[in-house]
């Protein structure tokens, strides 16, 4: 892949497979499209009393590998049953994060079936995510943390806690808080907002990236 | 939890801020800050901030698990311009309670440092397992400050009547406001 912005993450899928208590689970990276139909959601991924999964359809996992950039990971039990999935894209061309072109890149949603969490899946679909690092250098990686959207019930875990395992996550990845002004994360104190800066981004990007964080637009 | 500062923030007048732990290297900056303190607002901190032995004792004895201080700069000026501390016990009935004190710039407010001073060391306080920021403003003195911790859902717990004494001598309340840390669902 080129080093110029607009580039797409590299489309070599990945694979990894996890030895877990419950079987064998497979991490696969770059999801092709027009693979997912044969696939099924685990019923920990679902609609639940006090939480529901941002992902419930196959589909949204075909229109994400499909658009450009899109990279759907999939946690795969017994390389049908979906037990976990990371999926990112280029931000909605709707949101503050656009306007910067295609500099910004969100990991847009993360999240391990209540069947087999604790396993350290999401760590392993992160990492796979993170590999494409040529990719990533060029890149300011974002991540949204909506309180709204964590599984309290299911992870028994108080927001603090919750909120503290999403940094803990996302750390080692070399992604940090960075405060905000964007109104759906300053709504709640307990939001999030993490960023990872790639190595080979620009110090004029760096200063637009930080004006943007506060809704500092430039010609 | 500190390795994360310093933080970039912008104020509403589009002043480029670095939020970050207080460090040694800070006393004259620290000193010159608080120097710039209108008297009579210095007058109800806890002690004589204008006497370079006493910002000297602090920044000698930093132990941020006992008092996390928070300060802005100006960037381009290396300026301090507000100051926010955070203090804590580590062990026993007080480990789940922060209490907070702010002093902003004169010249920096109403540009919503103060609230994001806050609001950062709120963040900050979660990750530390707080549970309940307390914090103490002289009524009709701290009002800037008493209408930021509202903003951040800060309420007044108790009014301490005719506690403290301004310069002329004349009685002022003392509120005491508290802030509880989400630990569960709230309504939305």
């Amino acid at each position: 892949m080129g080093s110029d912005l607009g580039a797409g993450p590299s489309t070599h899928g990945r694979e990894e497979v996890i030895e877990t208590p419950l079987g064998p689970v497979t991490i696969r990276s770059h999801c092709p499209p027009g693979s997912f139909s044969m696939l099924e959601l685990d019923e920990g991924i679902g609609h639940f009393a006090h939480y529901s999964s941002i992902i419930q359809k196959l589909e949204v996992f075909e229109r994400v590998a499909s658009s450009e950039g899109g990279n759907v990971t999939l946690a795969l039990l017994n390389g049908r049953r979906i037990v976990g999935y990371g999926v990112c894209w280029y931000p909605d061309e709707s949101e503050r994060w656009a306007a910067l072109g295609k500099l910004l890149y969100e990991m847009g949603a993360l999240e391990v079936s209540r069947n087999f969490r604790r396993l350290g899946l999401a760590q392993k679909i992160i990492q796979l995510i993170m590999e494409d690092r040529e990719f990533f250098a060029q890149k300011i990686a974002y991540m949204k943390g909506y309180s709204w959207h964590w599984d309290l019930d299911g992870s028994g875990l108080t927001i603090a806690q919750y909120r503290n395992m999403m940094i803990h996550l996302m750390k080692p990845y070399g992604f940090r808080e960075y405060p905000t002004n964007e109104p759906n994360i300053a709504i709640r104190e307990e939001n999030l907002f993490l960023a990872r800066i790639g190595e080979r981004v620009s110090q004029e990007d760096r200063r637009r990236f930080r004006n943007l964080l506060f809704g500092v637009l430039e010609d | 939890m500190l390795e994360d500062y310093p933080k970039a923030i912008i104020t509403k007048d589009g002043t480029q801020v670095l939020l970050r732990p207080l460090k040694p290297e800070d006393e004259g900056r620290l000193l010159k800050f608080f120097r710039k303190i209108p008297e009579q607002e210095r007058w109800f901190l806890r002690d004589d901030v204008t006497d370079p032995r006493v910002v000297h004792e602090w920044v000698e004895h930093l132990d941020y698990a006992r008092v996390l201080p928070l300060v802005a700069l100006n960037e381009e000026e290396e300026a301090i311009i507000a100051n926010l501390t955070l203090h804590r016990r580590p062990f026993g009935a007080w480990r789940h309670v922060g209490r907070l004190r702010i002093v902003v710039d004169p010249d920096y407010r109403g540009q919503r440092l103060g609230t994001w001073m806050l609001l950062d060391i709120i963040r900050l306080a979660m990750g530390l397992g707080i549970e309940k920021l307390v914090a103490e403003f002289v009524a009709d003195v701290e009002t800037a400050a008493i209408h930021a911790a509202h903003k951040l859902d800060f309420f007044k717990v108790a009014t301490l009547p005719e506690y403290v004494k301004d310069r002329e001598g004349r009685y002022h309340d003392l509120l005491v406001m508290i802030k509880n840390l989400h630990q569960d669902w709230s309504d939305f």
